[in-house]
C-alpha cells in the first residue's frame, strides 16, 4: 500500500515495514515516510502509540550478503541492534535510490586488538619454527640412543620412498643386485671411519632419476640410482659417499629429522586444509634437500677429504662430480645446491690435491664398476636416461 | 489473554544465487591463498541465516570475518606452541624408549582430543553468540572444558557397551548444550529422555552389529562369503544413521522449550535421504561434465601441436615451459576443489537447511511477550579453535 504525496520538495512516499527494536521480540508494524523538509532527509518510523523514530537517510545501511531480494533489512549506523525489515517492493526501490550509504552495510567493531594479535601470532610461530624447535632438536639429537635413531632414520625412509613415488602403494625400489652391492660393500668398508659410529654405516640405492644422495638418522646413506648413472668413476661415488658419512658421523640427519616432526604440525596448522598437504610434502622434500647448515656442510666436506685422504683416494673427485651435475643440469639437489652456493670449496679441493698421494689402486675394479651401475638390474633404464644419454652423444 | 498462531519457518533461499556468492567467495579465498576463507564464511552465513524466516522475519548472523581471523591467529598461537613443542618431546621420547613413532602419534593425538571437544563447544558459543532473531541475540553460557570432560566420558562409555549407549551420549550431550543456550533473556530447557532416542536407533545399530560380525568372521575367521552380508547390511546401516540424526533432531528439537516457547519439529527421512542420493547426484554429473570440457579444451590445444600423446617427457619437448604446465595443473586441481564446494552448497547443504527450516514451527508464542535483549558476548577467539584444528561446521 503506498501513498504518493505531491509536495513542493522531492516527491515522498510512505509505506508499511516490521520494525524491530533491538529490546524485545515483539514485532512493530510501521508506517514509514521519508522527511524532506529540512536541509537532510530523514526515514521517518512511526511507531504506534509512540513518538516517531527518525533515522537520517545518510545512516542508513543494508545488511549484505541477504539471501532473497525481496526484503531489505536495513540498520543505522550507531545503533547496533534495532532493525527495520522492508519488503514493499516500492519502498525498497525508492529506498535504495535515496540513501546514499546503503549499500556499505553495517559497521565492522574496532581493528585495533588485531593487529597486535597477528604481530604475536606471526612472531610466536616463526619464534617456534626458527628457534625452539631447531634448538631443543639438536639437544635431543644428542640424546636420542642409538635403537631410537635406527628407528627413526627406518621410518623416514620409508615416508621418502613413498613421497618420491607416482603411485603410493609402490613405495620406490631399493635396488638389490648381489653383485651391484657386493661392489657397493667394497666401496664403504674402504671409506668406513676408523672412529666408532653409534649405529653401523648402512649404504642403500634408490631406483630413482634425481642426481642427489643423502644421509638418513641412524647411520643410513642413500644414494639415487640418477646419481651413479651420472658419474664417469667410480671414485666420484666415492667422494658423495665419503661427504654423506661426514653429515652421518656428525648426526645431522637425526637433528634435520627431529626439526621436521616439529615444524610440519605448525605448518600444517597455519595453512588449514587449504595446504596442508603441501606443507607435509614440502618438509619432507627438505629432508631430501638436506639443507643442512652452512657450518655442518664445511664440516662434512672437511670430513669427506680427511676420509678419502685416508683411503687414498683422489679429493679431486668430488670437484669432479660437481662439475658433472653442473653439466647435466637435471634436478638440482641438495648437493649441487651446496656446492654452487660454496664456490670457495674448489678452492680447498684443488689445494687438498695437490698436497694428496693417490694410492695406485682404484676404488672399483672396472667389473666391479659395471655391477654396480646395474644394481638396479639391466631393465630399469628409464626414459629420461634414454633422453641424458642421446644429449651426451 | 488470546492464544497466538504458531509460527511457521519460511525459507528464502534460492540455488542461484547462493551458487555465484559461493563461486565469487572460494575464488577468492583461493586467490588470496586461504585468507579470505573468514570473509567467505561470514558472507555464506549471512545467506543461509537469512533464508530461514521464522514467522516471516530472517535470522540475522552479524559475526565479523575480522574477529574470525583474530581468533584464528590467538588458536595458532597456543597451538603451535603445543605441536611444535610437545609434539617434538613426544617423539623423542616414543623413538628412545619404544623404537617407534606410533606412541607419539596416539599420544600426540589423545592430547589434542579435549581441545577437539572445547573447539566444538566455543565454536557453537561463537555462532549463536552472532545470530539474532528479531533483533534479539542467542547465546550460549561459558562451559567448554565441562563439556569436553562428558564428551570424553560418554565416548568411552559408549565405546566400552559396544554402541548401545550411543543415544544416551546423545542425548546428555545435546542436553549439556541445550540448557546453556538462550534466546534474550530466557534459557532453553532439553526435556524428554535418552530412552526415546532408542526406536529410531535400533535399524542403524542392529545393521551396524551384523556389519561388524561378518566383517570379523571373513577376516578372522577366513571365512570370506561372510563379507557378502556387507553388501546388504552397509547400505541399510547408512541410511539407519540417516534415520537416526533425523529422528534424534526431530525429537530433541519438539522436547526443548523456554519458559513457554515450544518447538514442533518434523523432519522426515525419505526426504532428507533424497537430498543426498540426488545431491550427490547432481553435483557429480556437473562435476562430471566440467572435467570432461576442461580436459577437452586441453586436449585440443595440446593436439592442435600436432601431439597427442599427454606424456610429461612429450610435454618437455614440446617446448612449453614447465611453468606453464603447473599453472594448467594448478588450475585444474584448485578449479575442481572449489567446484566441489560450491555444487554441494547449492545441491546439499541449502536443500537440506531448506527442509528442516520448512518443517519447524514455533509454538507458545506468547513467551515471547516476556523476552528481553541481553548483552553481547565478547570473547576474543570467536571460533578460532575449530578453525585451526579443521572442525568448524560446514558452513
Amino acid at each position: 500500500m503506498i501513498t504518493i504525496h505531491v509536495t513542493e520538495g522531492a516527491p515522498s512516499f510512505s509505506a508499511y515495514a516490521d520494525f524491530l527494536d533491538g529490546e524485545s521480540p515483539i514485532v512493530h508494524r510501521v508506517e514509514i515516510s521519508v522527511d524532506d523538509s529540512g536541509s537532510d532527509a530523514w526515514l521517518v518510523i512511526a511507531l504506534p502509540g509512540k513518538k516517531p523514530v527518525r533515522w537520517a537517510m545518510a545512516d542508513l545501511r543494508a545488511v549484505r550478503d541477504q539471501a532473497a531480494k525481496d526484503m531489505i533489512v536495513l540498520a543505522r549506523t550507531g545503533n547496533k541492534l534495532a532493525r527495520l525489515l522492508v519488503n514493499d517492493p516500492e519502498a525498497v526501490r525508492i529506498l535504495s535510490a535515496r540513501a546514499p550509504m546503503i549499500k556499505r552495510g553495517p559497521e565492522a567493531p574496532g581493528k585495533g586488538r588485531l593487529f597486535g594479535w597477528a604481530v604475536g601470532a606471526i612472531a610466536s610461530v616463526a619464534l617456534i619454527i626458527l628457534v625452539l624447535v631447531p634448538l631443543m632438536a639438536d639437544q635431543l639429537a644428542e640424546l636420542l640412543p642409538p635403537a631410537g635413531e635406527r628407528a627413526l632414520g627406518d621410518s623416514t625412509f620409508e615416508q621418502i620412498r613413498t613421497m618420491l613415488s607416482d603411485n603410493a602403494l609402490l613405495p620406490v625400489e631399493v635396488c638389490e643386485e648381489p653383485e651391484g652391492l657386493a661392489a657397493l660393500a667394497k666401496m664403504t668398508d674402504r671409506l668406513s671411519p676408523g672412529t666408532e659410529l653409534p649405529n653401523d654405516l648402512t649404504v642403500h640405492v634408490l631406483d630413482h632419476d634425481l642426481i642427489n644422495a643423502f644421509a638418513l638418522p641412524g647411520g643410513q646413506v642413500i644414494l639415487f640410482r640418477g646419481l651413479i648413472d651420472a658419474a664417469e668413476a667410480p671414485e666420484e661415488v666415492a667422494a658423495v659417499l665419503a661427504h654423506e658419512i661426514g653429515h652421518v658421523v656428525a648426526r645431522d640427519p637425526a637433528r634435520i629429522a627431529l626439526r621436521t616432526a616439529g615444524s610440519v604440525g605448525v605448518l600444517g596448522l597455519l595453512f588449514g586444509d587449504f595446504a596442508g598437504g603441501a606443507a607435509v610434502l614440502f618438509m619432507t622434500e627438505r629432508l631430501i634437500q638436506a639443507s643442512y647448515s652452512r657450518e655442518a656442510e664445511s664440516n662434512a666436506d672437511i670430513f669427506a677429504l680427511e676420509l678419502l685422504d685416508q683411503a687414498g683416494l683422489p679429493p679431486a673427485a668430488l670437484a669432479t662430480m660437481f662439475e658433472r651435475f653442473r653439466e647435466v643440469g637435471g634436478e638440482a639437489g641438495g648437493l649441487i645446491s651446496h656446492f654452487s652456493s660454496h664456490p670457495a670449496l674448489g678452492d680447498r679441493i684443488a689445494r687438498a690435491a695437490e698436497l694428496t698421494e693417490v694410492s695406485g689402486e682404484p676404488v672399483l675394479t672396472p667389473r666391479e664398476w659395471q655391477a654396480l651401475r646395474a644394481v638396479c638390474g639391466a631393465g630399469s633404464s628409464t626414459p629420461s636416461d634414454r633422453v641424458r644419454e642421446s644429449k651426451n652423444k | 489473554m488470546s492464544t497466538l498462531a504458531d509460527l511457521n519457518t519460511g525459507f528464502a533461499g534460492r540455488r542461484g544465487r547462493l551458487f555465484w556468492l559461493a563461486l565469487r567467495t572460494s575464488l577468492l579465498t583461493v586467490l588470496t591463498l586461504g585468507l579470505y576463507r573468514f570473509w567467505m564464511k561470514t558472507r555464506l552465513r549471512r545467506f543461509y541465516w537469512s533464508s530461514i524466516r521464522p514467522g516471516g522475519q530472517p535470522l540475522e548472523y552479524v559475526g565479523e570475518p575480522l574477529e574470525k581471523l583474530l581468533g584464528f591467529l590467538i588458536a595458532v598461537v597456543f597451538l603451535a606452541f603445543y605441536i611444535g613443542i610437545v609434539n617434538l618431546i613426544l617423539m623423542f621420547l616414543s623413538f628412545a624408549f619404544l623404537q617407534d613413532n606410533f606412541a607419539a602419534y596416539a599420544l600426540s593425538f589423545v592430547g589434542l582430543v579435549p581441545v577437539v571437544f572445547y573447539a566444538q563447544y566455543r565454536a557453537r558459543r561463537y555462532i549463536l553468540a552472532r545470530t539474532r532473531w528479531r533483533g534479539i541475540r542467542f547465546g550460549m553460557k561459558p562451559g567448554a572444558w565441562g563439556y569436553a570432560g562428558r564428551a570424553i566420558w560418554h565416548w568411552l562409555v559408549t565405546g566400552i557397551s559396544l554402541g548401545l549407549l550411543w543415544p544416551r551420549m546423545t542425548f546428555w550431550l545435546e542436553k549439556y548444550r541445550a540448557d546453556r543456550t538462550t534466546y534474550g533473556t530466557v534459557t532453553i530447557t532439553q526435556g524428554g529422555g535418552w530412552g526415546m532416542l532408542y526406536p529410531p536407533y535400533l535399524v542403524a545399530y542392529i545393521s551396524g552389529l551384523v556389519s561388524a560380525g561378518a566383517f570379523g568372521i571373513s577376516i578372522w575367521l577366513e571365512r570370506p562369503e561372510f563379507a557378502a552380508i556387507l553388501a546388504l547390511s552397509l547400505p541399510v546401516m547408512l541410511i539407519g544413521a540417516i534415520h537416526y540424526r533425523v529422528a534424534a533432531f526431530r525429537k530433541l528439537t519438539s522436547t526443548k522449550s523456554a519458559e513457554g516457547i515450544g518447538f514442533a519439529a518434523a523432519p522426515r527421512t525419505g526426504r532428507v535421504f533424497g537430498i543426498y542420493v540426488l545431491g550427490n547426484f547432481l553435483a557429480g554429473l556437473v562435476m562430471t561434465g566440467f572435467m570432461v570440457v576442461l580436459l577437452g579444451l586441453i586436449g585440443a590445444y595440446v593436439g592442435s601441436s600436432g601431439q597427442f600423446d599427454l606424456d610429461l617427457e612429450d610435454l618437455n619437448q614440446l617446448g612449453l615451459p614447465s611453468a606453464l604446465i603447473w599453472t594448467v595443473g594448478l588450475i585444474l586441481y584448485f578449479s575442481a576443489f572449489i567446484l566441489w564446494g560450491v555444487l554441494r552448497h547449492v545441491f546439499l547443504t541449502l536443500p537440506l537447511m531448506r527442509h528442516y527450516a520448512e518443517t519447524l514451527a514455533i509454538t507458545g508464542v506468547s513467551g515471547l511477550l516476556a523476552v528481553r535483549q541481553t548483552d553481547r558476548d565478547r570473547f576474543a577467539e570467536a571460533e578460532g579453535f575449530a578453525e585451526a584444528l579443521d572442525i568448524g561446521a560446514a558452513i
